[in-house]
């Protein structure tokens, strides 16, 4: 069966633009959180979320909304990674064996909402033909495969916060088939009032901060952007002389099939997911030396996680470092695991991991080495990287060093 | 060596009827499932006709319990799983519970209660609206209240790709069932009439009638045709591997055996490389079945009556087939059942099981005026035929071109 290989990063999120920004902003514990100001949030009891900040874009795109689009951010972000793998041009390739696959949560909603808030009387005062054409989600990656010249299969991944992994799970598949060459992966998106008011509503929004594993967290803060990879089988990588940060080793799916909205209290679903990808990526309980988070900072999610690693970690739990980005850069919902896959990458490449902030007390019931506040230099040979969305819906992946 | 991927089950909730048995007789009858839309006050527009699900008594599949909160995708959804279940005869006790996984394609997911739930945001209190109005607006919120009633722990997923969705779904469950990831998976499509669904085409001049170009008719390959008509429903198969099937005992429908997927492009492509890529998504499907074009013994076509999409597909299974498209039976299920979006490439795959189970090719209705540009043998009445292979062609004006094989179980 074929390796599959990671060879270029793109990030833009809300503490930095660009792979590089990003980066020394995570290490840094920059916090992305600020004022929302997207939309009027005067009714809600939360005002604050992770936005994308100071983003411009130097191309335009026909029927698009100056707003910010999940096409902008992945496509500024998809232009980094292929620059960066080396994949600027791929004319001379058989492009057919180039494929995409972009998870989201809510898809180019903004520009919906935009609309109909200016005539909310008839909801079809939302469409217009900018709206149309970009509405179905498949048009994320439609577009993108128009913008790089990608001509095989492409997706969008909608199964909510756990979607990008998902699509690097279903990119990988078709690499390890020899069906396709490269996939560009990974997952975008934006802030609709749609989702704020929906994690509103059920309490699951913190008022001021993210606060993952922390005795005091309230809950998480909502964000956008959009972090992509691009992964290619090892053969292929290694013809063309490409940078390689790390090698996706393998994943692990499960559901919960327990709760609509709630995960699991015992975290069946998520130790299932670990098992998994332990058992696919053929890594052994010793490999792992850095965990990425789930840690959404809601006070279910933080518990069932660390209940999750600690049963199939054992004592070596307390050994293993955890840390969750959403401290700083909020729950990027959709593509919250994609960009975590970045991170994941670069924490291998750089030897180092970024921190949890806002961690101040600790939870008897969270009892695990977080990385509080400050990044650690250390080096990272093998990093597991959860994803547990509503609905129980898991999928954790594991990159190795190369 | 791959394993093989076989229907044990299937579940169908369409306008042409609840369950695969309603669904096949009305669909080789040529009844048409189309009429004015009432789910819809369409009063402002000019396209409205549409294929209505009508008459699913969902409880009679999902009990009382929590109905009231359910969308119509959801029910449509559950339904078809229950049915598929049922017809499996599979029993998903502990041990299958978690090795069945749940794979489904769908264009919008539950897209419009999400924007209706927008809808209440900006006329009400946002803060005051009660989070069970939220309950079942995530897009793939029909596929995790599925996998918690039957219990699916093996995994969920949703795939989104315009009109290829559904047909991209069954061909990622069918390679995970081929490279021995899982025995079971919950695999097919779905998709809700909507006003969204509706503005979408709309304003995009896709739908039979609009502009004045034509009438609100499916006609597919016909010279008169204009567009399509949209159309809604869930059709869902049980895929299981070979060896699994036939260790329970399973009857089985037909084999699902290749996969192929070719973007196209939109913006600067033109007719030249919209054929060849439809041609190419057709070829590597075929190839990947293990199969030559010769093996191909019946088209399932995309032919959704859009004027440009009928001919690209025409003119790519010309250059495909060469002399033999003159000869191999091509035919529409759209024309009856209308344009159902993500779910329309699963509707293809029950038709094409069915076709394969009762030796009939259902007719593709209101094809009376020839299009010389599409001279295929279009099969205009029912056709009894014995079928062993199909192609299955799903293709999307926004690029994506996917084609799946079913065959018959020897």
């Amino acid at each position: 069966m074929p390796r599959v290989v990671v060879t270029g990063l793109g990030l833009v999120i809300s503490n930095g633009i660009g792979v590089k920004n990003a980066w020394d902003a995570l290490m840094n514990g920059k916090d992305g959180t600020a004022e929302l100001k997207s939309f009027d949030t005067s009714q809600y009891k939360v005002h604050r979320a992770c936005e994308v900040k100071d983003f411009k874009l130097d191309t335009v795109f026909e029927n698009e909304t100056t707003a910010n689009t999940i096409h902008k951010y992945t496509y500024t972000a998809a232009r980094e990674a292929l620059k960066d793998s080396g994949l600027s041009d791929v004319s001379g390739y058989d492009r057919e064996r180039f494929g995409i696959a972009i998870g989201t949560l809510a898809g180019e909603l903004p520009p919906f909402e935009y609309l109909l808030r200016k005539a909310p009387e008839d909801k079809a005062n939302g469409f217009d033909m900018g709206v149309a054409l970009t509405y179905p989600p498949s048009s994320i990656t439609t577009l993108l495969s128009e913008d790089f010249g990608f001509e095989g299969p492409n997706m969008v991944s909608l199964n909510a916060c756990s979607s990008g992994n998902h699509a690097i799970a279903w990119a990988l598949d078709l690499l390890c088939e020899g069906k396709v060459d490269v996939m560009l992966v990974g997952g975008g998106e934006l802030i609709p009032q749609t989702e704020f008011t929906h994690f509103h509503n059920l309490k699951a929004l913190a008022p001021e901060k993210c606060q993952p594993f922390d005795k005091d967290r309230k809950g998480l803060v909502i964000g956008e952007g959009a972090g992509i990879m691009v992964m290619e089988t090892l053969d292929f990588a290694s013809k063309r002389n490409a940078n390689i940060y790390a090698e996706l080793k393998g994943y692990g799916m499960s559901c919960d099939g327990h709760h609509m909205t709630a995960p699991h209290p015992e975290g069946a679903g998520a130790i299932k997911a670990i098992t998994n990808a332990l058992s696919m990526a053929r890594v052994s309980h010793e490999d792992v030396d850095y965990i990425n988070a789930h840690g959404t900072g809601t006070p279910l999610n933080d518990i069932m996680e660390t209940l999750a690693i600690k049963s199939v970690f054992k004592e070596r739990a307390k050994e293993i470092p955890v840390s969750s980005i959403k401290s700083m850069i909020g729950h990027t919902m959709g593509a919250a695991s994609a960009i975590e896959s970045v991170v994941s990458c670069l924490a291998i490449k750089n030897g180092a991991i970024p921190p949890t902030i806002h961690y101040k007390t600790p939870d008897p019931q969270c009892d695990l080495d977080y990385v509080p506040n400050e990044g650690r230099e250390l080096k990272v040979n093998c990093v597991l990287n959860n994803s547990f969305a509503f609905g129980g819906n898991n999928v954790t992946n594991i990159f190795r060093k190369f | 060596m791959n394993k093989k991927a076989v229907v044990t089950g299937i579940g169908v909730v369409s306008p042409l009827g609840i369950g695969h048995q309603d669904f096949w007789q009305n669909l080789v009858s040529g009844n048409s499932g189309i009429a004015p839309m009432e789910c819809l006050d369409l009063s402002k527009y000019e396209c409205k006709n549409g294929a209505e699900v009508r008459g699913l008594n969902t409880e009679e599949f999902l009990g009382r319990k929590g109905l009231k909160y359910l969308n119509k995708g959801t029910k449509f959804l559950g339904s078809s799983v229950k049915m598929a279940l049922d017809d499996a005869n599979l029993e998903i006790d502990e041990d299958l519970s978690n090795q069945t996984g749940i794979l489904i394609g769908s264009s919008l997911g539950n897209f419009s209660q999400t924007t209706d739930y927008f809808h209440d945001i900006v006329r009400e209190n946002p803060s005051e609206l009660s989070p069970m109005q939220s309950y079942d607006v995530a897009l793939n919120s029909s596929i995790n209240y599925a996998s918690v009633v039957f219990k699916l722990k093996n995994f969920a997923r949703t795939i989104s790709s315009g009109f290829t969705s559904s047909t991209d779904a069954i061909g990622n469950a069918l390679k995970l069932i081929q490279n021995g990831k899982t025995n079971v998976i919950i695999a097919g499509g779905v998709e809700q009439i909507s006003l969204d669904l509706y503005m979408i085409f709309y304003m995009r001049k896709m739908l039979a009638g609009a502009n004045g170009t034509g009438s609100e008719i499916s006609m597919p390959f016909d010279k008169r045709r204009s567009g399509f008509i949209m159309s809604e429903g869930s059709y869902v198969f049980v895929l299981e591997s070979h060896d699994y099937a036939v260790s329970r005992g399973a009857r089985i429908y037909g084999e699902v055996s290749g996969y192929g997927s070719v973007f196209a492009g939109n913006r600067n492509s033109d007719m030249g490389k919209r054929v060849e890529k439809a041609g190419n998504a057709m070829k590597k499907c075929i190839d990947d079945a293990g199969l030559s074009v010769g093996d191909i013994g019946l088209i399932n076509a995309n032919g959704n009556s859009g004027k440009l999409s009928d001919l690209i597909e025409a003119k790519a299974i010309k250059e495909l087939f060469g002399e033999r498209s003159k000869e191999i039976p091509i035919h529409s299920v759209k024309s009856t059942l209308g344009e159902s979006y993500g779910a329309s490439g699963a509707a293809q795959t029950a038709s094409a099981l069915l076709s394969i189970k009762n030796g009939l090719v259902p007719p593709t209705i209101n094809y009376e005026e020839k299009d010389p540009e599409c001279n295929l043998n279009i099969v205009g009445k029912k056709l009894e035929k014995e079928v062993n292979t199909v192609l299955i062609n799903s293709f999307d004006l926004s690029g994506n071109n996917s084609c799946l094989i079913v065959k018959k179980y020897e």
